[in-house]
């Protein structure tokens, strides 16, 4: 018990370290995948590092630390426009199932409209040597209360992710060619 | 620990007995329930209900559900013998979570972009009173003798106790960070919040109005659901289910389930956990002997299921 204690101690002692963002009620889900003409293990050995993402054309550059370990890896995302978002996480790793989950807690609303962005990338294996790429998105709306504005509501949101994701998906395809 | 051991083996006492047990599922992007028979583990209804459904509380007898939808302020009634929505009752601001006290009467409905639980009277759909708690409450549930209230308040980082005969918040204790589901044992005197932001279950004493310890679990925790002397919790972002000992607070079992896990309730004979995965659209099943998923059925288009939903 003291050791549950403690952990009870520590957990309040946390709290100040967790800012108090609030998100709308209702999450989004937004999946979007690609086939490409290469085997997984191909495309993993190019889009499998949690701190590269040359592959976004979207990007600009990442910084970050922790390498590919899911406790202690976080990168801060720079994009091309000129948004930055930090303290984004690695929530899962396995290169075995050529599969990563990241968790962004929080990011300007002006840079991605969106508030609690997790998202998982896989691959998987198509017959004939090809892949199937999934990026799958969960995020709830940039705005929090009820009514938001034409900026900040669901489909803003949608598009927005769906504007950082698409582009990399069809460089994928461009890059390893079509699998259909 | 012997107190709560106890009141934790006297869960198996209460099944409730000779009913085909149902699970009554929201369909957040379907805009529908989901009527799951658990004994065929067939789907043998889906009812729209709109306004992106989300809580839902299940009244004691298993006569009534009650549904939030938060798009549209608004809790739907269930008959759940007929399967049909038989009324609509008006719920300011963000209801989510919600809960009905065990006489059926009224529903408690946590607003999650105020201060506020709304009281509804379940006869007639009229407001009672309001509730003022923590900021965002979200996770609620009421003692087996009717007479506490308690409730997350996720931006609070607290449970609220509330005095279900005089409306009013009696005391608050703090937890971990954002708490969103919470359970409480079948003695009313402990209850377990799911700490979205710390990765924890905290376990407060109803009783002495203090906390009484805490488990790391995995990551974003959402709904914790009691069963027997175990406790489980459900991690989004792991992907997982925690099992825990609720005398001890040690970790048991890690259960890999569908993608998203959130609402979870144990069947009335203790036998199966079931979880609805809000990713994957799939409802688990777990068996509570060999904590081990030995079924999964297919639910509605992003099931949430946050709250009662098994009658």
């Amino acid at each position: 018990m003291n050791a549950t204690r403690r952990l009870a101690m520590m957990s309040m002692a946390c709290l100040a370290a967790y800012p108090a963002y609030a998100h709308g009620p209702t999450r989004q889900k937004l999946e979007l995948s690609v086939e490409v003409n290469a085997p997984p293990a191909k495309v993993w050995a190019v889009i499998g590092n949690f701190h590269d993402l040359s592959w976004v054309p979207a990007v600009a550059k990442v910084e970050g630390e922790g390498g590919n370990d899911p406790d202690t890896a976080k990168r801060t995302v720079t994009l091309k426009s000129g948004g930055v978002w930090h303290d984004e996480e690695l929530s899962d790793y396995d290169a075995a199932k050529f599969t990563y989950g990241t968790f962004l807690p929080h990011v300007d609303v002006k840079v991605l409209p969106v508030a609690d962005f997790s998202a998982h990338i896989l691959v998987t294996a198509e017959p004939g040597g090809k892949s199937k790429v999934e990026w799958r998105t969960a995020f709830y709306r940039g705005y929090p209360n009820n009514d938001p504005p034409p900026d900040l509501n669901e489909a803003a949101a949608k598009k927005a992710v769906t504007d950082f994701v698409q582009p990399a998906l069809d460089g994928l395809k461009a890059r390893f060619g079509s699998a259909s | 620990m012997g107190v709560r051991a106890i009141a934790a083996a006297a869960i198996t006492l209460l099944p409730v007995l000779g009913r085909a047990a149902e699970a009554f599922i929201t369909d957040q992007d379907g805009d529908s329930v989901t009527v799951i028979d658990l004994a065929t583990r067939k789907t043998v209804a889906t009812l729209p209900i709109d306004g992106k459904p989300a809580g839902i509380a299940m009244a004691r007898d298993g006569a009534r559900a009650y549904v939030t939808s938060p798009s549209i302020q608004q809790v739907s009634v269930i008959d759940t013998a007929s399967r049909r929505v038989i009324g609509h009752f008006a719920a300011p601001g963000g209801p989510l979570g919600i809960a009905v006290h065990p006489s059926g009467n009224p529903v408690y409905v946590a607003d999650w972009y105020s201060d506020q639980v709304e009281v509804i009277d379940t006869a007639t759909g009229h407001l009672m009173g309001r509730i003022t708690v923590g900021q965002s409450p979200s996770g609620l549930a009421v003692t087996n003798d009717g007479k506490l209230l308690v409730v997350a308040d996720r931006l609070s980082n607290a449970v609220s106790l509330v005095d279900t005969a005089g409306l009013k918040e009696v005391a608050r204790v703090p937890v971990g960070a954002h708490p969103f589901g919470l359970a409480l044992d079948p003695s009313g005197t402990h209850a377990y919040t799911a700490d979205v932001e710390s990765n924890t279950v905290s376990v407060v004493d109803l009783v002495a109005r203090r906390p009484d310890g805490a488990i790391k679990v995995g990551k974003r925790p959402y709904v914790v659901a009691l069963d027997g002397p175990h406790g489980f919790v459900t991690n989004e972002l792991a992907s997982t289910v925690t099992v825990f000992d609720l005398a001890t607070l040690q970790k048991l079992a890690t259960i890999p389930v569908g993608d998203y896990p959130e609402g979870m309730q144990a069947s009335p004979d203790g036998k199966f956990l079931y979880v609805a995965n809000w990713d994957s659209n799939t409802l688990s099943i777990i068996d509570a002997a060999s904590l081990k998923v030995t079924g999964t059925l297919d639910a509605g288009s992003s099931p949430r299921a946050f709250g009662t939903f098994i009658k």
